[in-house]
């Protein structure tokens, strides 16, 4: 039992990890260089020393966007099947091999691109780039294995269900960006996981797993020319080929409002999640926008969480938080409360949202944050797990090393100005989204003051939204 | 942990007997200066130049083993309440002050102690300590506070138990297990409880359990041993001492035979959990009985993972899980059935498995694979200076000296297969077994 509830954005995949990065102090990125191989394979290596510990993360510059419609989960089959038997090993062996070695190994797609991480001694960097390189490279998708995969991804979302808190988003998602490729579920659903088959993910591997569309970062305690000099030997025989782009098409900000109930009739608190889209990762005024959220929702003395919990004792967490993404990932406001005060609670989140835009923020409450973001910066970029997560994703975003290098500066640049025009243009106001996860008969008519638009459905009914 | 590291890397592609050398050249590299404070608290203190941060943990050897019937989970309601305002430092000041000189702090509860977590910048260190010693020497007790955190642990309660399945059978399978030691109840307290503890078993709980003398404290980051004793005896050392708590004296009988519990509630899936009582942490079968449980439960090569989830495909996963204690304690085991498969089918696979760990000895490759997994998981440990100060405090409060932190390569490499095969046959059999399985009252639709 802790004093603080796990955020719920830290209940999304790895890859969706990587949108909470960026910040820092007066603290740098350790050096690291740039290479692209001849196959088009571009390679990120830092050398860290610390601990014996190699981090691997790749990008392969592909997600779940580019599932067709109907296939959901295919993005993430084809990433959680790379280890599951590959030109040289089964998947008991390569189980087997990694296990012995202590490593870790894991893959998955977000909605913007796959993300495949490994872990491994530094005396076990052989080993280790041997079972990254053949995964990567060389999968075979046995279709014993690839039946198992997914009827296993299948119950995991049932599985996800008696849990509301991790399905929030996948709901909210949907809701909110309906057939735009961000309101589909990465991870599938119950419907569209049994649409998928072999032959489909063997073709998505082949569409987009190649050399120019992929990243590489390594970063941990070896010699940097020593690395490259591996990395090159075990990747750059990886035959180059052409890979269809897609890019993903903008996300418009909802207009109006609308509501959602899931019903989970055995549900002793209602779950909601109110927001609109976001901004994307790139978006120039992602650090106000940082700043401004801690003061909203962002940390344990924020306004949301002074309102409901603090103050109120409505529940015992309180959160808003922006997943920046390839384009305007979503925004939302998250918290939980027993079902007899879910109007209560609503309300009382809707007046801070509407303080906010009224008031803003004081001075006093624009200092705070600064200091805040500045003084938990630096334990982001303290392991060789991070700063390859870091280093990779900048280079997907097309963005920099002064994301970490300016990040204090920039933080301090954020003018009582900035703040409110941060406010008035990237935290919604009239147009909002409500998806709420409880009992039915217990949230009953009176959450209909919200939004003229409303929706309902069962929790156990097959799939997020929109309904089939 | 940097030059030192590298030069044993080599060694440690020799043997594993050699790796012992690498993880005590870093206990070199990285000494742990200690002080005991004339109030009798604990102070360890690791100095790391990395990154300009420090992570300050203080243990308070109290949990929910402390507690008795009618007021359970009041450790927990207390780590909540040493958030809600001191002498100094009011009502919510604590959390913004923190904040707004770049700190943060979290806090965690279980049977057996009551751990403060700070996280900041080497400058707000004064003020840490400033505030630390306010609420540890002059805590408050507003009325209306306890009336809304009374309602927040209530929220905590339903989000983390109530209405989450692992949640709802972890509570039943401790409940079951233990029929004396206080072990029994729940960290998070009885919903009847949360709602009727008083202000006089506040008041009572914190003289009991909040003594300096109760207490150790651990600061790993940017700074030196001499800036933070100078600091403890500044604003820690002048807190009086006063007594322990009183000595947990209720020993669980040895269990006679099974016992089963079984939970009807709405949901997708069925969900399975057993319980084996084992011994404190602080004895000397921990180690093998890790061993035991990497190469039964940890990784896809695992027994469990091949047999259940990816031969037999009757569980999407099969986890273990144990938590260090004083007293002796249950090690878990979680297996997720899939939908439509019986949990008993799991419950047969589980024992046939760990059966063929009884009957016959392990291999060496998996002993030696165990090892190296455990190798990897004290560096994973060591990598972060929030990880290591955890670190550190578990093993000095439960093992009773850090420097058994530094010895696990050590220990781990002294495991035998004899020694794994007999802990198998000493502790998981039927007769010490409690078996927990929620059954789904609806939502289960398709029949395997």
């Amino acid at each position: 039992m802790g004093r603080r509830p796990l955020p719920v954005m830290a209940m999304v995949s790895l890859v969706s990890f990587l949108s909470g990065t960026a910040s820092a102090d007066t603290l740098r990125l350790p050096p690291h260089e740039k290479m692209v191989l001849k196959n088009g394979l571009t390679l990120l290596v830092m050398e860290k020393r610390g601990v014996p510990l190699v981090n691997i993360f790749a990008i392969v510059k592909t997600g779940a966007a580019a599932d067709p419609p109907g296939e959901e989960g295919l993005a993430a089959a084809a990433a959680g099947l790379l280890r599951k038997g590959s030109k040289n090993r089964t998947a008991q062996q390569f189980a087997a091999d990694l296990d012995y070695i202590g490593g870790t190994f894991e893959a998955d797609s977000g909605a913007d691109f796959t993300g495949i991480a490994e872990e491994f001694l530094t005396k076990d960097a052989a080993k280790g780039l041997e079972l990254f390189a053949e995964a990567l490279m060389h999968p075979m998708f046995p279709p014993d294995e690839v039946e198992k995969f997914l009827a296993q991804a299948l119950d995991g979302v049932r599985a996800e269900k008696d849990d509301p808190r991790s399905v929030m988003l996948p709901y909210f998602n949907g809701y909110l960006y309906g057939t735009h490729p961000y309101g589909r579920p990465a991870g599938g659903d119950e419907i569209s996981l049994k649409k998928v088959g072999r032959d489909a993910v063997a073709h998505f591997y082949q569409s987009y797993y190649a050399p120019g569309n992929t990243i590489v970062a390594v970063a941990g305690d070896f010699d940097a020319a020593e690395m490259k000099n591996r990395l090159e030997d075990v990747l750059g025989g990886w035959p180059a080929q052409a890979v269809k782009s897609g890019a993903i098409p903008p996300a418009p900000i909802v207009k109006g409002k609308r509501l959602l109930v899931v019903d989970k009739p055995d549900s002793t608190q209602t779950y909601f999640a109110i927001g609109n889209t976001g901004i994307a990762e790139n978006d120039p005024d992602r650090v106000a926008v940082r700043v401004v959220n801690t003061v909203f929702g962002g940390s344990f003395t924020s306004e949301l969480n002074e309102a409901l919990r603090v103050e109120a004792g409505y529940s015992y967490g309180a959160e808003s938080f922006f997943d920046e993404r390839k384009v305007a990932g979503p925004f939302a406001i998250f918290s939980f409360t027993k079902n007899e005060t879910t109007t209560p609670a609503i309300d009382l989140t809707l007046q801070v949202l509407d303080k906010l835009h009224k008031e803003g923020l004081s001075a006093k409450q624009l200092a705070s944050a600064k200091s805040y973001l500045k003084g938990q910066f630096p334990p982001e970029i303290e392991t060789s797990r991070q700063l390859a997560q870091i280093i990779a994703a900048h280079e997907f975003y097309g963005l920099g090393d002064d994301e970490v290098n300016d990040f204090e500066a920039r933080v301090d640049a954020v003018t009582p100005e900035m703040a409110k025009q941060t406010i008035a243009k990237h935290f919604p106001a009239e147009n909002l989204v409500f998806v709420l996860i409880g009992k039915g008969a217990s949230i009953g008519p009176a959450v209909q003051k919200y939004a003229p638009k409303q929706d309902s459905r069962k929790i156990s009914d097959p799939g997020f939204w929109p309904a089939p | 942990m940097k030059r030192t590291a590298r030069i044993a890397i080599l060694i440690s592609m020799v043997c594993a007997f050699l790796v012992l050398g690498n993880v005590q050249g870093q206990q070199q590299q990285y000494p742990v200066a200690t002080r005991t404070l004339k109030n009798g608290m604990k102070v360890l203190v690791q100095t790391d130049h990395s990154i300009p941060n420090v992570a300050l943990y203080i243990f308070y050897r109290i949990g929910s083993r402390n507690e008795r019937p009618g007021t359970t989970g009041i450790s927990h309601f207390f780590e909540h309440m040493m958030f809600n305002g001191a002498k100094k430092y009011g009502p919510g000041d604590l959390d913004k002050v923190m904040e707004s000189n770049g700190g943060s702090n979290n806090a965690y509860t279980t049977r057996d102690v009551t751990v403060y977590q700070d996280w900041f910048p080497k400058s707000t260190m004064e003020l840490i300590f400033d505030m630390e010693a306010d609420r540890i020497r002059d805590l408050s007790f507003d009325p209306q506070k306890i009336k809304s955190e009374r309602e927040v642990v209530a929220s905590e309660r339903r989000l983390s138990v109530d209405n989450e399945n692992n949640g709802v059978l972890d509570e039943q399978l401790w409940a079951t297990s233990y029929i004396a030691h206080p072990y029994q109840w729940p960290v998070v307290g009885w919903m009847s409880d949360i709602e009727h503890w008083t202000m006089e078993d506040l008041k009572h709980h914190f003289a009991m359990g909040y003594a300096p003398n109760n207490a150790t404290m651990v600061v790993v980051g940017d700074v030196s041993a001499e800036e933070v004793f100078q600091l403890c005896e500044k604003y820690i050392e002048p807190i009086p001492s006063h007594a322990l708590p009183p000595p947990v004296t209720t020993v669980e009988p040895e269990q006679l035979g099974e016992r089963r519990v079984i939970v009807h509630k709405e949901s997708e899936l069925p969900l399975l959990m057993l319980g084996y009582h084992v011994p404190k942490t602080n004895n000397p079968d921990f180690y093998a009985l890790n061993i035991l449980r990497v190469i039964l439960f940890r990784g896809e090569s695992s027994r469990m993972y091949q047999r259940l989830v990816d031969k037999d495909q009757i569980a999407l996963d099969v986890t273990s899980m144990v938590q260090p204690a004083f007293d002796p304690l249950m090690i878990e085991v979680i297996a997720q059935p899939k939908q439509g498969v019986d949990p008993q089918a799991c419950e047969k696979a589980i024992y046939e498995e760990l059966e063929k760990t009884k009957s016959a000895a392990v291999s060496d490759t998996e002993l030696q694979k165990a090892k190296n997994i455990r190798l990897v998981e004290f560096y994973r440990q060591m990598q972060t200076i929030n990880e290591r100060a955890n670190t550190i405090g578990t093993y000095e409060v439960f093992f009773g000296d850090y420097r058994q932190l530094f010895d696990v390569a050590k220990n781990y490499s002294a495991v035998t297969k004899e020694d794994v095969q007999r802990v198998a046959q000493l502790y998981f059999g039927a007769n010490n077994r409690t078996v927990a399985t929620l059954i789904p009252d609806s939502g289960e639709k398709a029949p395997q």
